[in-house]
Parts: structure tokens; sequence; C-alpha cells
């Protein structure tokens, strides 16, 4: 299989970036150096080609009740110009994939899909898409998406576009660059305040350019993984997976269990969790995915699921999916690294905390 | 790919560097292996005393986001272990022929003859990347 190449390609290549395959596409894994990437995003601000993820649109006087019900998190509940992050699950309540809906106007609603999900998230999607008055669209195609993150973030991108109000985390507003439309919300992955910004692939390819002019620095994969790890959001392949359900993964939060109908529902009501994921700083030793946890008495209970240095603790942290009835009571936490086990010590708060409103 | 490789230094195929004095050979990991890993944040080398096998793995060193294992050049004792680098792995990409790892008291002369020249390091960069 070839892989596939974002409308920036030929901007990282230019900009010396390391460049790795991730879910079928020729992606920029780092530019300069991982730590300073990820300090750019905490500090100032930073930019992501994440134009690899998949945008569906829903459009027609059902939009908004069709994937309600397609969802565990409130759609229906929430305003117009709200963004709402939420699983997508099956009957039996494991997680097809995690994504982020976007109420633009009545009417109309974009979803944002990883990248790896995209095929089985719109045929899933397309299968429950039965008396429903609405359009679904995959226009994964025709859409680049930058991730502009950082405290920074909206003193940058305002200047830019036609119109910006200062609108509140987690919403969305239909703008335009240079003429053309761009839908910008302000969401991320990286716990700071900043904007995801959808447009065609000129448009987008135009604004990175601006940004780099603009000194604004260029981050890859690598640093997106540490700052959405930093602050503990799941990944898909990782705490998320086809065999877990949201309280396996410590999203009781996005399941609405007041809503009166959506798909899983009559699998999730009893809170059916056999996992409990944990979060685990160590003081020495890196934590990667696929180590085993262990109790005091050096029994395995569990796995790493995403493990990382810290760059703003400069320890290692961990997030760990832990068997719920091997839980221990004395919170004694060890991580088996190369044979030999290094205390953790557990923690309820995320490793950093990010500083969006 | 254009890279720092000192032509007095003897070098492995996983891109660490061996300098030979006499009987005692200086292990360090080469400027393409830092570059490769970028920002270095963990180091594990033997205790002074243990002995390595020419060809094993010996230590670990970590970047934020990868674990590589380290190779013996040649087989013998641990002499000593960089004190400098404790506490403060990321010296090894400032400096990576400086930052040495471990000296080794070398166990058999001859097994040096099978690490690479400078050139040939060169050569094997060039064609597997």
């Amino acid at each position: 299989m070839t892989t596939l190449k974002t409308s920036l390609f030929d901007e990282h290549v230019k900009l010396g970036a390391k460049i790795v395959p991730f879910a079928g596409w020729d992606m920029p894994v780092q530019y300069t150096s991982v730590k300073d990437e990820v300090l750019a995003v905490r500090q100032a601000v930073g930019v992501f080609d994440v134009s690899h993820m998949g945008e569906f649109f829903v459009e027609g006087e059902d939009a908004e009740s069709f994937v309600d019900q397609l969802v565990t998190n409130d759609i229906l509940g929430s305003p117009s110009g709200k963004a709402i992050y939420s699983p997508l699950c099956r009957e039996n309540g494991t997680v097809i994939d995690d994504l982020i809906v976007y109420k633009l106007r009545p009417g109309r609603v974009l979803i944002c899909v990883n990248a790896s999900n995209i095929e089985k998230d719109f045929s899933w999607i397309k299968s429950k898409h039965v008396g429903f008055k609405c359009a679904l669209t995959n226009a994964s195609d025709r859409y680049s998406l930058l991730a502009l993150q950082g405290p920074r973030a909206f003193e940058t991108l305002r200047p830019l576009l036609s119109e910006l109000p200062d609108i509140e985390y987690y919403s969305v507003y239909e703008s335009s660059f240079e003429g053309q439309p761009v839908i910008v919300a302000r969401t991320g992955y990286t716990g700071e305040d900043g904007f995801e910004i959808f447009g065609g692939h000129e448009s987008v390819k135009n604004l990175w350019q601006k940004l780099m002019a603009l000194k604004v620095t260029p981050c890859g994969l690598a640093a997106r993984d540490v700052l959405r790890l930093e602050v503990c959001y799941p990944l898909y392949g990782h705490e998320l997976t086809d065999e877990v359900n949201p309280y396996d993964a410590g999203l009781a939060w996005t399941v609405k269990a007041a809503k009166t109908k959506f798909i899983g529902k009559d699998a999730l009501l009893p809170k059916p969790a056999r996992y409990k994921l944990i979060k685990l700083i160590l003081e020495k030793g890196i934590p990667r995915e696929g180590y085993s946890v262990l109790n005091s008495s050096h029994k395995v209970i569990g796995t790493v699921t995403s493990g990382t240095m810290s760059v703003v603790l400069n320890k290692g942290v961990a997030l760990a999916r832990i068997e719920i009835d091997k839980a221990p009571s004395d919170e004694v936490f060890l991580v088996d690294i190369r044979q030999k086990a290094y205390p953790a010590q557990l923690t309820k708060k995320p490793f950093v905390t990010g500083g969006h409103k | 790919m254009t890279t720092n490789i000192p032509g007095n230094l003897r070098y492995t195929k996983e891109h660490e560097w061996a300098l030979v004095e006499g009987q005692t050979v200086t292990v360090g990991i080469t400027d393409f292996a830092q570059s490769a890993l970028g920002d270095i944040v963990f180091l594990e080398v033997p205790e002074v005393g243990t002995n390595l096998k020419a060809g094993a793995t010996f230590g670990v060193v970590e970047s934020i986001k990868s674990v590589s294992d380290l190779y013996a050049p040649i087989s013998g004792e641990v002499l000593a272990k960089n004190s400098d680098l404790e506490g403060s792995p990321e010296k090894i990409n400032a400096d990576a022929y400086g930052a040495w790892l471990i000296k080794v008291k070398v166990k058999d002369v001859a097994e040096l003859n099978n690490l690479l020249t400078a050139e040939q390091y060169q050569e094997f960069c060039n064609t597997s990347h």
C-alpha cells in the first residue's frame, strides 16, 4: 500500500522534518527537537499538520438528532456553535472511535475522527443512517487541518482571518482566510488554548506558510503525543480500543445515561468496567507502552497503554490499564522496565495542567 | 546524509564508536545515532566489573519517544562508566564523541578486527539509511 501525503508534505520536507508512516500517511514526527516543540506549545505557540484526520459532514433537519443517537455524549443538549468530545460505541458498548462533534449551525454538523478509523467509522455511521432526514458526506479528501496550539494561538490567528471572535474553549466558528471559507474550532489535543482550522488544501497551505513566516514553531506527531499524554488525553489504539468501553478508559463523563436513546446505551447503563485507567509518575525510569504494572508483591495487575518522559516534569509518566478486581488497596504500583521493578506514584490529577480556558 | 565520523575511531553497525588505546577501549554512540534518537533523556550502562560480550547488548539509551539497546563493540570487563552523564545524558546530544559511556578492558585483541573503520562506517551509513 502506498502511503498518503498531506497537502503540506513538501513544506515538511523543506523544513527538514523527520517523516514516518502513520495510519497510512507519511507524517512529520519531528522537525528539530521534541522537547523544543513541546515547550513551544506550552509556552508560546506551535502548529501541527493534522490533515490526515477525517471529516464527515451531516446536513439536514435531523443532523443533530442523528448524531446524538450515534454517540454517548449529549449533542442535542448543547447549543449551536459548540464542540463536543465523545466516544462512538457499538451496541455492546465497545469503542469504535473517539471523535469531536462540531455543531456548526442548525442542520449542519461536522464530525472529526481519527485518521486510522476513517473507513471503519464512516461505514458504521452509514449503516445507522436509516430513517433520518439528513445527508452524510465523507469530506476527508477535501479538507486539510491545522492545529495551532499554545497560549499565543489566539493573538497569532486572529489577524490572519477575516474575523475571529474570542469564542469559548470547545466552540466553533465559520470564518474565512484570504476569501476562502475555513472552519475554526477552539479545540486541540494538547491541553493548551488553541485552534483547529479546517479548510481547503490550498487555503491551509497558504495559512501554514503565513504561520511559518510569523515564526510559529512547526511541531510533529512526537510532540503531539507527549503533549496529550502530559494532560492525560486518551489516544485511540492505546487507551481506547475495539475491546474496551468508555468506563474502562476513564471516560464515564462522556456517557450520558439521561439521554433517551443512543447506540450502546443498554450495554453501558450498568456501568460495566473491567478495567481502570490510572496515571503513574516515576521518579526513575521511563515507562513505555506494553510494560507490565505490578503490585507490591510483584504480581502483574495491568499494562502501560502510553508512556513517555514528560518534558515539563522531566519524569517518566504513564497511563496504565489495570484490571479492576486486581487494583491494590494500598495503592502501591511498580512498573517492570527490562525485568526491574521501578516504583510508580499514583496520581489522580493530570501530570500537567494545560492553560486552556 | 552528512555526519561527523572521526577517522581515529572504530565503529559497529549498531552505531557505537570505540576508541582503542592499548588494552583499553572507550565506547560511545555516534553522532549519527544521537541525531537519529533526538533528545536523549535516559541512559543505562553496566556497573564497573561487569563482563561484556562482543555483539551483545550492554545497556540502553532512551530519547523522549524511543528506547534503543546498546551493543558491545568488544568483549571484556567494564573498567569505568562516565559519571558526567549521570543525570545529564543530554550531553551525548551535544558531543557524541566526547560523551563516552564506558571504558572496557579488552579480552581478545583479535576482536578489534571485526569493527568497522571510519570509511566502512561512512559507507554503511550512506547505504543503509
